[in-house]
């Protein structure tokens, strides 16, 4: 499913309007996680991350792990230093008041899977 | 001028008391100081979760024999355990002040699963309870954290960066080199003097060896060295910054 749709499905806050590329980028999979040395290691490439982690280092572990994009939880959003980095990143960031639990559930409705099943 | 001459001081500068709901009850000042002195250590730092409410009767329990330096340990809203040593009993106090508003109010389920915070005096005698939920994690940001104890004149290590739970790697999976860190703490899991040691040290900050005791038997189980001039907090900040020839060497 394109990025696009998702954040419309999902009625997410796009933190990332003005980046480029959301209409055309296919998500399969996804990972759940706030603890970033286990995303960095178990996170699919070109997946979406779910977490309520705010902190910058999000941004370096979604890039070197390749995600597509991050949707932050449960009201959570990170300051806007961390939505530049994403942008220079090409990374697309997110916004839902929705917990992780519910968001996953509605993205694996949607045919976003685990990595491992993607 | 001629350098000031330098001793060698053992540092264990990450020790609990029973104010941490995870410290053990026998944590107590004089026995922290008994501990301690047993283990050959000259200094050590009181660092409890997100409060600093025992360092000054462990200070008052140790005299002359021992240097207590007045710490805490915040867990940050990531869930990252950062450590802060301060030059004073007050600043400490004043720090913890802050650390501590952002935590909601114990209730008897809290103390039933984490454990007693006992607030204890010089003898080791209870007199009161710590009211904030110590064990939770603050809503303090590393940056602010990290802000805060700049604020009241401390130095900031990363806790434990070694272990799976709480250190920053773990929750950040990078180091953040941005945070302001002036020193690594390895626990006693890494042995001094190890490739993992060096690993860490590659960081480019000072690497301290802490026990993170919350038990009486840990307290010393791992130290620093350093080489001061007299084992205070003002030489402890000269050895981290490697100003006028204090050093920290890997004990």
């Amino acid at each position: 499913m394109k990025l696009e749709s998702i954040a419309r499905e999902l009625d997410l806050t796009d933190l990332t309007p003005t980046l480029a590329g959301a209409a055309v980028a296919e998500v399969t999979a996804g990972y759940a996680s706030d603890l970033l040395s286990d995303v960095l290691a178990n996170a699919p490439e070109g997946g979406v991350l779910v977490t309520l982690q705010v902190h910058l280092n999000v941004v370096a572990v979604a890039s070197h792990a390749e995600l597509s994009a991050v949707i932050f939880t449960s009201g959570r959003a990170p300051d806007s230093e961390i939505v530049a980095k994403a942008m220079a990143e090409g990374l697309h960031l997110y916004a839902t008041e929705s917990d992780t639990f519910e968001t996953v559930g509605r993205l694996f409705a949607l045919g976003v899977k685990g990595g491992r099943d993607a | 001028m001629t350098p000031d001459p330098l001793m060698t001081v053992r540092a264990d500068l990450h020790v609990h008391t029973a104010l941490s709901p995870c410290g053990d009850d026998e944590m107590s000042p004089p026995a922290i100081v008994d501990a301690a002195l047993a283990a050959g250590l000259d200094v050590i730092a009181v660092c409890d979760h997100n409060a600093a409410g025992n360092t000054g009767a462990v200070g008052e329990a140790a005299g002359s024999r021992l240097t207590v330096i007045s710490g805490i340990e915040i867990t940050t809203s990531e869930e990252v355990h950062i450590v802060g040593l301060f030059p004073t009993v007050m600043a400490a106090a004043n720090a913890a002040d802050e650390v501590r508003e952002t935590l909601p109010v114990a209730d008897d389920d809290y103390t039933r699963f984490f454990g007693e915070q006992y607030l204890m005096s010089a003898d080791g005698t209870i007199y009161g309870r710590e009211p904030r939920a110590l064990a939770l994690a603050t809503s303090l940001g590393l940056d602010e954290a990290v802000e805060l104890i700049r604020r009241y004149g401390g130095l900031v290590i990363a806790a434990h960066i070694d272990r799976p739970t709480f250190g920053v790697i773990a929750q950040l999976g990078f180091f953040p080199y941005e945070a302001g860190f002036d020193a690594v703490e390895l626990s006693r899991h890494v042995p001094a003097g190890s490739a993992t040691t060096d690993g860490y040290a590659a960081y480019g900050l000072p690497v301290v060896h802490s026990s993170d005791s919350h038990y009486l038997e840990d307290v010393g189980c791992v130290a620093t060295e350093f080489g001061l001039a007299a084992p205070t907090f003002r030489e402890l900040v000269l050895a981290v910054k490697h100003r006028e020839g204090r050093v920290l060497a890997d004990a």
